[in-house]
C-alpha cells in the first residue's frame, strides 16, 4: 500500500469547528437557523488547515507555535478523537493516548476499578490488562487509597494514576504535551524518567511544546503552526530561528505601532497575540 | 434527517494542487457508495458493541454501584423501590380514583415495573454520553457502548425488581400461571425498543441538551397515555384508544398484565408489531449515532 511507509501521513488536513454547535445552542435557535439560511462558512473555524507532513519511522517531530495555534488539536486529530474534516490522516502502529489522563476517571468506584474500567475504554485487552495493573499501582505510589473511590483522591494522586495509567503501554507513536509537570519532585523524576523510556521504544514522537530548546534537542524536524496552520516545517534549529525571528518582528511592530498611538494621543491597547506569546 | 447537518458529512475537500491521485468519483458511483455506506455503518455499530463486551460489563458494574453509592441498605433499593411506586398508585388508583380492580397490587405493579424500567434506562442513557465529556476527549473508543450500558445497567435493576415481583405472589398464589415463563419475551421486545431510543436520543442530546429535560416531561405524558394504572378494554372505541393503538407500550404492557395478572397469553401480534418496529428503528439510531458519533469530542 502507498504511503503506509510513512508512521505519521497526514496530507491537507482540516479540523474544524461548527462554532453554533460549541456554543451550546437550543434546538429553538439552531431550527430557526436552519430554517432561515442554510449552513454557511462563517459558521466554522477551522482549528486547523491544510496541515501536511510525514513523519518516517525513527523521526521525532517537535510542534512549535504561540497559544492558540491548533497544537493541541493536532494531537487530539494524531491520537483519534478528533475526526478529520478535510484531507486525511493516516498513522501506522499505536498511537499512545493522551497523558493527561485523569479527568475522565469514574469517581464513586476504586482506583482498582478505575484502572480497569480505563483499560478497557483504551481498547487494551483484558489479559494484558491484568497483568499490567501490579505495575500500574506501584507506579502510581498512592498506597491504600487504590481501593478508596476516586472522589476521596487529592488531585496529585489522581494526577498519578492517571499518567500511570496513560503510559502503562509503550504506544508505536507517542504523543507528547509538555504540559506534564504533575505531583511532588520525587514523582516528576519517575515520570520523567517513564517518558524517556517511552521516546527511547517508541518508533515516531510527536513533542509540543514552548521550550524552544527541547525541540533542537529531542527533535530531528519541527513545525511551526500559527493559526491552525503550518507557517514552517523544516530543521529543528532553522524552525526555532524562525519562530524567534517572527516572534522578534512581531514585538518590533507593536512597538512602532504604540509608538505611533501614542504619537496621535491615543491609549495604548493590550493585545492578545502579546498576552499569548509572553 | 436531523435539523442540523454536521461537518463531518461533508466529504473531505481536497487541495486541487496537493493530491491529485484522489480522483472525483462519477455521481452515480457515489449515490451507490452512500447508501453502502449507511449499512456499513450499522454492521460497525454493532460490532462496535460486539468487542467491547468487556467494556460493557465494567460500564453496567460502575453505574449500579454509583446509583446507591452511600446508602446504608445499598442494593437493596432496588427490591423496595418497586414496591413503594406499587403502593402508591395503589392508593391513587383505589383510594383516590376509587377503582374496584381485583388484587389492585399486583394488576398495577405487572406494568409499572416494566415501565420504570424503560424509563430510567432511557433517561440515563439520554445523558449518558454528554456525562463522559472528559473521557471522550481523551480516548478514542466506540460511544455505542454509552447508551447500551446505561440500558444494560437498568434491565439488571428491572431483574432484581422482578424478584419483588416474585415476592407479591406470595400474596396472591392463585394468579402464578405457566404464561409467566414467556416474560423474557416480552423483556426483549421492550428492550430493544428501549435500546433504540437511548441510542438515538443520548446521541441527539450531546447537540441538544434540550433533548434530556424534553424526555423527563415526554416520559411522564406517556405513562399516562400507556394502559399501566387503566387496562386497554376500558377505552376501547374511543378517539383516545385510536391513541392507544398507535403506542407500542400497549402492546408491551397489555403483554405483561397478561401473562403476571390475567394468566394469559400475550398479545404476540402486538409484540411482533412491536419488535418489527423496534429493529428498524435500532439500525436508524444506530446509523444516525454512528454518523455524528465523530462530531461528539468537538462539542463535548
Amino acid at each position: 500500500m502507498p504511503g503506509t511507509s510513512y508512521a505519521i501521513d497526514v496530507r491537507d488536513l482540516g479540523v474544524r469547528y461548527n462554532l453554533h454547535l460549541t456554543r451550546r445552542t437550543t434546538l429553538k435557535g439552531s431550527l430557526a437557523e436552519w430554517v432561515g439560511r442554510r449552513q454557511r462558512d462563517d459558521h466554522y473555524f477551522w482549528a486547523l488547515r491544510h496541515v501536511d507532513f510525514r513523519i518516517e519511522h525513527g523521526e521525532s517531530l517537535g510542534v512549535l507555535g504561540p497559544n492558540g495555534a491548533g497544537k493541541s488539536t493536532l494531537l487530539l486529530a494524531l491520537a483519534g478523537i478528533l475526526a478529520p474534516d478535510e484531507g486525511s490522516l493516516r498513522i501506522s502502529g499505536r498511537v499512545s493516548s493522551l497523558l493527561t489522563l485523569g479527568a475522565g476517571f469514574e469517581m464513586e468506584v476504586s482506583g482498582r476499578e478505575n484502572i480497569a474500567l480505563i483499560g478497557a475504554f483504551m481498547g487494551i485487552r483484558h489479559r494484558v490488562m491484568r497483568e499490567l495493573t501490579p505495575s500500574i499501582i506501584e507506579f502510581a505510589d498512592i498506597g491504600p487509597f487504590i481501593d478508596a473511590p476516586v472522589r476521596t483522591y487529592s488531585s496529585g494522586m489522581r494526577a498519578r494514576l492517571g499518567f500511570s495509567i496513560a503510559t502503562a503501554i509503550a504506544p508505536d507513536i507517542l504523543l507528547l504535551d509538555e504540559v506534564l509537570g504533575t505531583g511532588d519532585e520525587e514523582f516528576r523524576a519517575r515520570s520523567q524518567q517513564r517518558i524517556r523510556d517511552l521516546v527511547s521504544r517508541a518508533r515516531a514522537i510527536v513533542l509540543v511544546t514552548h521550550d524552544l530548546n527541547s525541540v533542537a534537542e529531542y527533535c530531528n524536524r519541527a513545525i511551526l503552526m500559527e493559526y491552525g496552520q503550518v507557517l514552517y516545517q523544516g530543521e529543528p534549529t532553522a524552525t526555532v530561528e524562525f519562530y524567534k525571528d517572527r516572534v522578534r518582528k512581531r514585538k518590533a511592530r507593536l512597538a512602532e505601532e504604540e509608538a505611533e498611538r501614542a504619537a496621535a494621543g491615543m491609549p495604548s491597547p493590550v493585545s492578545l497575540d502579546q498576552l499569548a506569546s509572553s | 434527517m436531523l435539523p442540523f447537518r454536521l461537518p463531518m458529512t461533508t466529504p473531505a475537500r481536497v487541495a486541487p494542487d496537493a493530491r491529485p491521485a484522489v480522483a472525483q468519483r462519477p455521481p452515480g458511483f457515489r449515490e451507490l457508495f452512500l447508501r453502502l455506506d449507511g449499512v456499513r455503518l450499522v454492521l460497525r455499530g454493532l460490532q462496535d458493541l460486539r468487542t467491547r463486551v468487556r467494556l460493557l460489563q465494567y460500564l453496567v458494574g460502575t453505574d449500579l454501584k454509583r446509583t446507591h453509592a452511600d446508602t446504608v441498605i445499598g442494593q437493596l433499593w432496588w427490591l423496595i423501590d418497586p414496591f413503594f411506586s406499587m403502593a402508591i398508585y395503589s392508593i391513587l388508583v383505589t383510594v383516590v380514583f376509587q377503582r374496584s380492580i381485583p388484587d389492585a397490587p399486583l394488576f398495577l405493579f405487572a406494568t409499572i415495573l416494566p415501565w420504570q424500567w424503560f424509563q430510567t434506562s432511557l433517561l440515563d442513557a439520554t445523558t449518558s454520553v454528554t456525562a463522559r465529556g472528559n473521557l471522550i476527549r481523551q480516548i478514542q473508543f466506540p460511544k455505542l457502548v454509552l447508551p447500551a450500558s446505561s440500558t444494560l445497567a437498568g434491565t439488571i435493576t428491572f431483574g432484581f425488581g422482578l424478584l419483588s415481583l416474585a415476592v407479591l405472589y406470595l400474596v396472591y398464589p392463585g394468579r402464578i400461571s405457566p404464561w409467566l415463563l414467556t416474560l423474557p419475551l416480552i423483556a426483549a421486545v421492550q428492550y430493544a425498543f428501549t435500546l433504540a431510543l437511548a441510542i438515538f436520543f443520548s446521541g441527539v442530546n450531546a447537540f441538544y441538551r434540550d433533548i434530556q429535560n424534553l424526555l423527563r416531561h415526554a416520559t411522564r405524558i406517556w405513562f399516562y397515555m400507556s394502559p399501566a394504572i387503566y387496562s386497554v378494554t376500558a377505552l376501547k372505541g374511543s378517539i383516545f384508544g385510536v391513541v392507544l393503538g398507535l403506542n407500542p407500550f400497549t402492546y408491551i404492557l397489555t403483554s405483561y398484565r397478561n401473562i403476571a395478572y390475567y394468566g394469559t397469553s400475550p398479545d404476540w401480534v402486538g409484540l411482533s408489531a412491536v419488535l418489527l418496529l423496534s429493529l428498524v428503528l435500532l439500525a436508524f439510531s444506530i446509523w444516525v449515532f454512528k454518523r455524528i458519533e465523530t462530531g461528539f469530542a468537538k462539542i463535548l
